[in-house]
């Protein structure tokens, strides 16, 4: 039911989370940031995003792309769970409907 | 119960990642072990999808610790906040700071020093919401990893838009404007050709250095 890789690994994805959590009110809580370093904390977080999900936007399916631009479209206007459910449902229809 | 439509609103991506980590060999123990000691969604669905066995450890390390770089942002603009709080109460306010969290206990703050209160954030209220989300996060991705093998093929359904659904809806909630948006789009052309020419999960830490490359270009005109 455990795997040592896995519990190890778990364990080491804790440090860095909580280091992520920690620092930010340890190191810069008396200090003033100069513009480029705001500039770039600022910039991190979106560029890791739409990093972790670009697998999804150079596939070749038509469907995938559709359903993915519905996603977008839904996610100016609407907030979080109608956005995931438009992205599920328009996956689901365009892959039964497109080739 | 400010915290209730948030909570909600990551059950079926809990459901999700607690399915893809069981499809990806993680047992109904390690499941709640990973998203109740890391606590920090986006980095779990990274860690899944970056998943092989034996696991790439320092790749999955790196990438978690960047995407959740933006907590190093989050809990600097926390720090004056916390500064009356009891000090044995900071370690657990800092590992609760999920971005939902975070939101919850700033907004509060924010209004309670507006109504004169002093910059202080309310430990009951913050806690109360904090634990409830986690607690949600926890069950309901242990839930997804027992009921997932149920659910069935997740792509015939359309479930796994659901993960970059998600991502796009954390992204709006970034959106600064075009001009703040540019570096995305390095990271994004940047990762997708990196994701097509090398395999492995290479593609983001390469899409999210060219991305930060542009910031610093950018902010050196600015």
């Amino acid at each position: 039911m455990l795997h040592a890789q896995t519990l190890l690994t778990i364990v080491l994805m804790l440090a860095a989370t909580y280091s992520t959590r920690g620092l930010g009110y340890v190191a810069l809580r008396n200090r003033r940031l100069s513009p480029r370093a705001r500039a770039l904390l600022h910039a991190a977080p979106g560029c890791v995003l739409i990093s972790v999900i670009a697998p999804f936007f150079v596939t070749s399916s038509p469907a995938g792309l559709l359903a993915l631009g519905a996603t977008v479209a839904a996610s100016i206007r609407l907030p979080m769970l109608p956005t995931v459910l438009i992205g599920v449902a328009a996956a689901a229809v365009l892959r039964a409907v497109l080739p | 119960m400010a915290a209730l439509p948030f909570a909600l609103s990551f059950v079926p991506a809990a459901l999700v990642l607690g399915d893809e980590a069981a499809r990806k060999g993680f047992s109904p123990v390690e499941v709640p072990l990973l998203t109740g000691l890391n606590f920090a969604g986006g980095s779990e669905f990274a860690a899944i999808g970056l998943w092989t066995s034996p696991p790439h450890i320092l790749l999955i390390v790196a990438v978690t610790f960047l995407v959740n770089s933006r907590h190093i942002l989050m809990g600097a603009t926390f720090a004056r906040y916390l500064g009356r709080l009891p000090r044995r109460a900071v370690p657990l306010v800092l590992f609760l700071m999920c971005d939902e969290a975070w939101a919850l206990g700033l907004t509060d703050a924010e209004r309670r020093a507006e109504a004169g209160r002093g910059p202080l954030l309310s430990l009951p209220y913050y806690l109360g919401g904090a634990l409830f989300l986690y607690v949600s996060w926890v069950v309901s991705t242990t839930a997804g990893a027992l009921v997932g093998p149920v659910l069935g093929d997740v792509r015939a359904v359309g479930l796994d838009m659901a993960f970059p659904a998600l991502f796009i809806v954390l992204l709006r909630g970034l959106w600064r404007g075009p001009r703040a948006a540019a570096p995305w789009v390095a990271s994004l052309i940047a990762a997708g050709t990196t994701y097509l020419l090398v395999p492995g999960g290479w593609y983001v830490p390469v899409g999210a250095a060219c991305g930060l490359l542009a910031a610093g270009v950018t902010a050196e005109r600015a």
